[in-house]
């Protein structure tokens, strides 16, 4: 009785994955023994396929066995066992499927192969000096990544499939005895809840990772630079890397992490302090500086010193619009460029810079419609944006809330605010670490390297504010 | 109805904004804001004419135009209050009248004729006026002079109160501030002293603008000339007045004017001041090696100790005065003596002499503060606080605080330090 | 319930906050009216009465350390006695909150904002605290923690920026001893503001030996306030009755400072984080009592009462300056002595009575 009528078989998975236009099959048999392979062609290296199993299948001569066929004939690549209701997904992850009448065994051996980047610099985070690798969208080469750097039997990865359909492989990678295990242990739990058809980047599966999934603040951190991921375990922190996203999840985020940059590592830590205070500042301008400044001029036009005062009457003098109006308007033109140039070919940018900046800018302030001092209002808080490109997003939706407070309530209106929003972010705790930490609640040992930073030397202990199993650096 | 209070409380941040954006973002966004509805003053005068108040507001008029010159004009109203004169210089404004960036009030003597606090406080009660603007007096009227002083503004950009420079060192106790009248004022001394700039016809009437205009930078800076005060000089192309800081200053009692103090009277009010070293010191006929010379000291630095006493039931005000002296011109030297460095030498009789002129100076003042009874210098409050018990059953017996400094006796030695 | 607890560092920033709240814009021109320059010593002896209710405070907080108040006077007093003082306490919360909202509106009003601003204030200010009174005290004591660095900074640099100009030593003692006691009575009721630590007893997480912090931030801040006072009545001397907002007009002294701009912007901005955050603390200590008086309803509805209060009585009760002052010296007086020292000497007695075991819990 054989195990397999591997022709029936062949004919089974055909039919179980629709006749797949890719679909490949090779049947072999020689004394009496029946083989079949089953690969979906479109992501298997057909070239490794016949030099490293066709090949010397075809020419062995002695009767055939698994043990054999597993030990001397496959070479250079992974095989594994699999059960029969493996076959199809196996198929699916770019194995071929070995199965014999011989035996009950069936083997899933590894010959993917797709189209894939080479690691390089990330255009979201270039670093001056400093690693310059990426990662990249295929799963296998970013844990490379990783591993390259992290040479410790610790750091353990375990694999999930999210998306009913995709079948997505996401995997959640952390260092033993670093990673505080309450920590991971939820993060799986909530990957394994994940109910959606399909995981097409990283970014998809956020909101289900997220304490507050509704909220504007984004709770989870990210990155596409290895060292910096590997940075952050060590902290003991978690990373999730989805197959397919060049972009590694980790958590658990504070705020903090958007102002501190891989840079900031690479640099003096005199340096690194003074630019995390201007990122601060450029935060604070852009978030207040448009709501303020009209602020100052609907209500509080005392407050401003008078040669202030002076400029900014006789440029508003004989304007058509509001002052209201006129921030709402130019923010809006800012908004608009911005959303043109990010999203038109880099030889049309060009145009549209001048066009906006030059034309729409220049002119509209010859022209009466727009007063000089809000448009640099406008611009600097847009230009003062991009100190944390992290925040970008966020703190565009908050300018036009505060815009909103500052135009209707006043400097009052601003700082409750403020109040309000930091009252926000208290509340949110991204797996039992306080968003603001280690600021807000002060954690004594986490100031070592928040605004500013100690020197490595210096740094005797993880952060305490992510609940590291081990606080000590050993 | 259940499902909105779920919403309420899972979206409070927006339920707010909406309630914002429902009530106040409209008003918001027609409102054509505070620095379109209201005239930035930046000097206010204030003159008593005909029984009647008038308020002059030194107004800042936004110009649309790109060269950020601060244009303005002198507008005023009168009434029988201050705030019915504020009121319709309003009306004639067309705006809101905003006293937050006044930096100057001026009174003219007329005001002063009767307690000008009162008309004061009103101000800075319905108006806001900030009390740390620079308080002057001026000869004529206050009008007279934010006209005078609005073309130095249009054209130089000069402020007027980069013109009075006062400071906290040429003014006893304190700068001349509405703040600091209102010290002296509130105070059971009642006695202020504030600066006094008066406006004079100018010499040279037949200059048009732009030369006045240039010629007003030069006169304004200051040069030191005859006696010890700062003199500056501004003049304006209009009404040909020139506004002309001499450094002197006005006595009040009560917010009444009692007294014009010469620059010399004031100098000799400062002599106790211990900050202030702007005292030039003339002694003429110096007999130094046979030749005759006048000699100009000024002050190096200056210690002043005293001592407050009662001697027979009368309070009595010792005072000692170290001084140091330079020597900074000589008149009537040769050209060989002029450079000889052996002038700056004290020798006695110099310090007699520096001594004499001190002494002369400090009678002069101390006499014209027991004639008005009015203490700036602040010997009551010295008698107030070292001696208590004595100064209290003086003012029962005699007068009031006030007036204390009448029956003050007051003793000065002066001391001359060689260099 | 460790959800709810807050650290020893922030327990001394809300009190620190309560310290500063309500002594430092108009009191100080108020105190002067009654008793000149020795108004510096009602406020010593003021800040060293409160001073007694902290060892008190530690003492009860040894002996329970995880009871709510609420628990322990029902199990010492009963029920009836405790409900009494907790409607004390909702009383004096919420005049407090009143008190400190009245304050900074006269201020606001008449330096930034001079159209009518009531509405804008209610606006600005009730969405807020009613957000941080719901978040409970961990978040807003968080923030206050983030943000009491500037708030201490602000009002020491307005402190620093006023020694630029002349100051002279005070007149001391020209007063009567009634004058002095006047003074006391009509302002007790801005003081006392450690009743807000015994409501939160068993909020505040101590570990052993950390206990002495809390006097230390106490001392500061007084310290602080009495410096301001210092300030104060060194630089205006006669004219303080005319500086109604004392932290601010230290920095408009001088005409040199009106040369450079408007610097009492730092001022503006400290006293306006101040303003929120005290409104945050009296809000929520507001709708503890009412929660404990109340336990079936929710927290929310306490927070809404709250408003429709606030809103109603400022308007009929307070609504004018001249009210704010006269409300302040007629009956609260009474109210702020009772909780400010008759409760403490109620909960020092409480301290030493035994433990009758476990305490059953209400919530």
């Amino acid at each position: 009785m054989p195990f397999f009528d591997v022709k029936q078989k062949i004919e089974e998975l055909k039919s179980a994955l629709n006749n797949s236009v890719d679909f490949s099959s090779r049947y072999f048999e020689k004394n009496g023994q029946e083989i079949g392979m089953v690969f979906l062609k479109s992501i298997t290296d057909q070239a490794l396929f016949s030099e490293a199993l066709y090949l010397p299948l075809q020419t062995y001569e002695k009767p055939l066995d698994m043990e054999i066929l597993r030990n001397d004939i496959i070479k250079g690549t992974d095989v594994k066992i699999i059960d029969d209701n493996e076959m199809v997904q196996e198929i699916l992850d770019g194995k071929i499927v070995f199965f014999t009448n011989f035996s009950d065994e069936i083997l899933a051996i590894d010959f993917l192969k797709f189209p894939t980047r080479v690691p390089s610099e990330p255009p979201t985070s270039p670093v001056i000096q400093g690693p310059r690798e990426g990662f990249v969208e295929d799963l296998q080469t970013n844990i490379t990544l990783l591993r390259r750097r992290i040479k410790s039997p610790d750091f353990t990865i375990e694999t999930l499939r999210v998306g009913s359909v995709t079948q997505t492989k996401v995997c959640v990678g952390y260092i033993k005895g670093i990673s505080n295990k309450k920590v991971v242990r939820k993060i799986i739990k909530r990957l394994k809840e994940i109910e959606v058809d399909g995981i097409l980047d990283s970014y998809n599966i956020v909101s289900f990772l997220q304490d507050k999934p509704n909220s504007l603040f984004r709770q989870i951190g990210n990155s596409e630079k290895p060292d910096v991921v590997v940075s952050k375990l060590l902290e003991g922190k978690a990373c999730i890397i989805v197959d397919g996203s060049p972009i590694v999840l980790t958590i658990p985020f504070i705020f903090l992490e958007d102002i501190q940059n891989s840079n900031d590592y690479y640099t003096n830590h005199h340096y690194s302090s003074f630019v995390r205070v201007i990122r601060l500042f450029g935060l604070m301008i852009s978030l207040i500086a448009p709501g303020f400044y009209l602020a100052l001029q609907i209500y509080h036009y005392n407050i401003l010193p008078l040669n202030f005062l002076i400029t900014i009457a006789d440029t508003t003098q004989g304007l058509p619009f509001t002052p209201f109006l006129e921030i709402l308007f130019i923010f809006l033109l800012f908004q608009i460029l911005y959303e043109v140039s990010l999203r038109l070919p880099s030889y049309l940018g060009l145009a549209t810079s001048v066009v906006g900046a030059l034309i729409l800018g220049d002119t509209g302030v010859k022209a009466g419609l727009i007063s000089p001092p809000g448009v640099i209002i406008v611009a600097l808080s847009k230009i003062a944006l991009y100190t944390i490109p992290e925040e970008a997003s966020q703190v565009t939706v908050l300018q036009l809330l505060f815009i909103i407070f500052g135009g209707s309530l006043g400097l009052v209106g601003i700082i409750s605010g403020l109040v309000y929003l930091a009252n926000y972010l208290n509340t949110i705790d991204s797996y039992g670490t306080p968003y603001l930490a280690p600021y807000s609640p002060r954690i004594q040992n986490d100031l070592q390297d928040a605004i500013f930073s100690k020197p490595l030397v210096q740094i005797k202990t993880r952060p305490k504010s992510f609940n590291p199993e081990k606080e000590k650096i050993k | 109805m259940k499902k909105l209070i779920d919403y309420i409380k899972r979206f409070p941040m927006i339920v707010i904004l909406i309630i914002i954006l429902l009530f106040f973002t409209p008003l918001a966004v027609f409102s054509p804001g505070e620095n379109r509805n209201r005239g930035v003053v930046t000097a206010i005068g204030l003159d008593f004419v005909d029984n009647e108040y008038e308020v002059s507001l030194l107004t800042f008029i936004p110009t649309a135009n790109q060269t950020y010159k601060q244009k303005n004009s002198v507008i005023s109203g009168k009434g029988k209050s201050v705030v019915d004169a504020i009121s319709k210089a309003s009306v004639a404004m067309g705006r809101d009248v905003g006293l937050a960036h006044a930096k100057t009030t001026v009174v003219s003597e007329s005001m002063l004729a009767e307690d000008v606090a009162e008309s004061l406080s009103l101000l800075a009660h319905i108006a806001s006026l900030p009390e740390n603007t620079v308080f002057v007096c001026t000869n004529t009227s206050a009008k007279e002079m934010l006209q005078n002083s609005q073309n130095l503004v249009d054209e130089l950009g000069l402020q007027l109160e980069q013109i009075i420079s006062y400071n906290a060192n040429e003014l006893y106790v304190t700068d001349t501030s509405l703040e600091a009248f209102y010290k002296g004022y509130y105070s059971f001394l009642k006695s202020s002293l504030i600066g006094y700039i008066p406006l004079v016809d100018s010499e040279d009437t037949n200059t048009d603008s732009s030369v006045s205009s240039s010629q007003n930078t030069d006169t304004s800076q200051q040069e030191v000339q005859g006696d010890s005060s700062p003199q500056g000089g501004a003049q304006s192309s209009q009404s040909k007045k020139k506004i002309l800081n001499e450094g002197e200053a006005v006595l009040l009692k009560s917010g009444k004017m009692v007294e014009k103090l010469s620059t010399y009277q004031l100098s000799g009010i400062n002599l106790l001041n211990p900050k202030d070293l702007n005292q030039l010191i003339k002694i003429n006929d110096v007999d130094l090696n046979g030749s005759i010379m006048d000699l100009t000291y000024r002050l190096k630095d200056k210690k002043v100790l005293t001592t407050t006493k009662f001697e027979n039931g009368y309070p009595v005000f010792y005072a000692k005065l170290i001084l140091s002296v330079e020597l900074v011109e000589t008149e009537g030297a040769d050209e060989n003596t002029k450079s000889n460095t052996e002038y700056s030498e004290i020798t006695p009789e110099i310090a007699n002499k520096i001594e004499e002129q001190i002494n002369k100076k400090y009678v002069t003042a101390v006499n014209l503060l027991r004639k008005n009874g009015t203490d700036v210098i602040g010997v009551t409050s010295k008698f107030f606080r070292n001696n208590r018990k004595d100064y209290k059953k003086f003012i029962e017996n005699h007068d009031t605080p006030d007036n204390f400094i009448k029956y003050v006796t007051f003793k000065l030695t002066t001391v001359v330090q060689p260099d | 319930m460790k959800n709810t607890q807050i650290s020893l560092r922030q327990c001394g920033i809300i009190i620190a906050m309560c310290i500063f709240a309500n002594k430092i814009l108009l009191m100080p021109s108020l105190m002067f009216e009654n008793s000149k320059s020795d108004s510096i010593f009602v406020l010593i002896f003021l800040f060293a009465l409160d001073f007694i209710a902290l060892p008190i405070f530690l003492r009860l907080k040894k002996h329970y350390p995880t009871e709510r108040l609420y628990d322990i006077l029902k199990d010492k007093i009963g029920v009836f006695v405790t409900k009494l003082i907790f409607i004390l306490l909702i009383v004096f919360f919420f005049f407090k909150c009143l008190l400190v909202f009245s304050v900074t509106y006269v201020y606001f009003k008449n330096q930034i904002y001079h159209d009518e601003f009531i509405f804008l204030a209610f606006i600005s200010f009730l969405p807020v605290i009613s957000h941080a009174a719901i978040v409970g005290i961990r978040a807003f004591s968080r923030t206050m923690e983030l943000f009491f660095f500037f708030v201490i900074a602000g009002f020491i640099v307005c402190l620093c920026i006023s020694l630029f100009t002349p100051i002279s030593m005070p007149y001391f003692f020209t007063t009567t001893a009634k004058d002095f006691f006047t003074s006391t009575y009509n302002h007790i009721f801005s003081f006392g503001d450690f009743a807000f630590l015994f409501l939160v007893i068993d909020r505040i997480k101590i570990s052993d030996g950390e206990e002495k912090s809390i006097y230390k931030y106490a001392f500061f801040s007084m310290l602080l306030v009495l410096i301001l006072y210092i300030l104060f009545f060194a630089k205006y001397q006669i004219t303080a009755f005319m500086h109604n907002n004392a932290l601010a007009d230290m920095l408009v002294f001088s005409v040199q400072f009106n040369a450079i701009g408007r610097l009492d912007i730092i001022a503006m901005i400290t006293i306006m984080l101040m303003t929120v955050f005290q409104m945050e603390i009296f809000s929520f200590a507001f709708c503890e009592c009412f929660q404990s008086i109340f336990p079936l309803l929710n927290r929310a509805y306490a927070i809404v009462f709250f408003d429709i209060l606030f809103c109603v009585l400022y308007y009929v009760f307070v609504g004018k300056y001249e009210n704010v002052v006269s409300s302040v010296v007629s009956w609260l007086p009474v109210l702020g002595m009772i909780v400010s020292y008759l409760l403490p000497i109620l909960f020092w007695i409480i301290s030493y009575q035994k433990r009758r075991g476990k305490i059953e819990k209400t919530d």
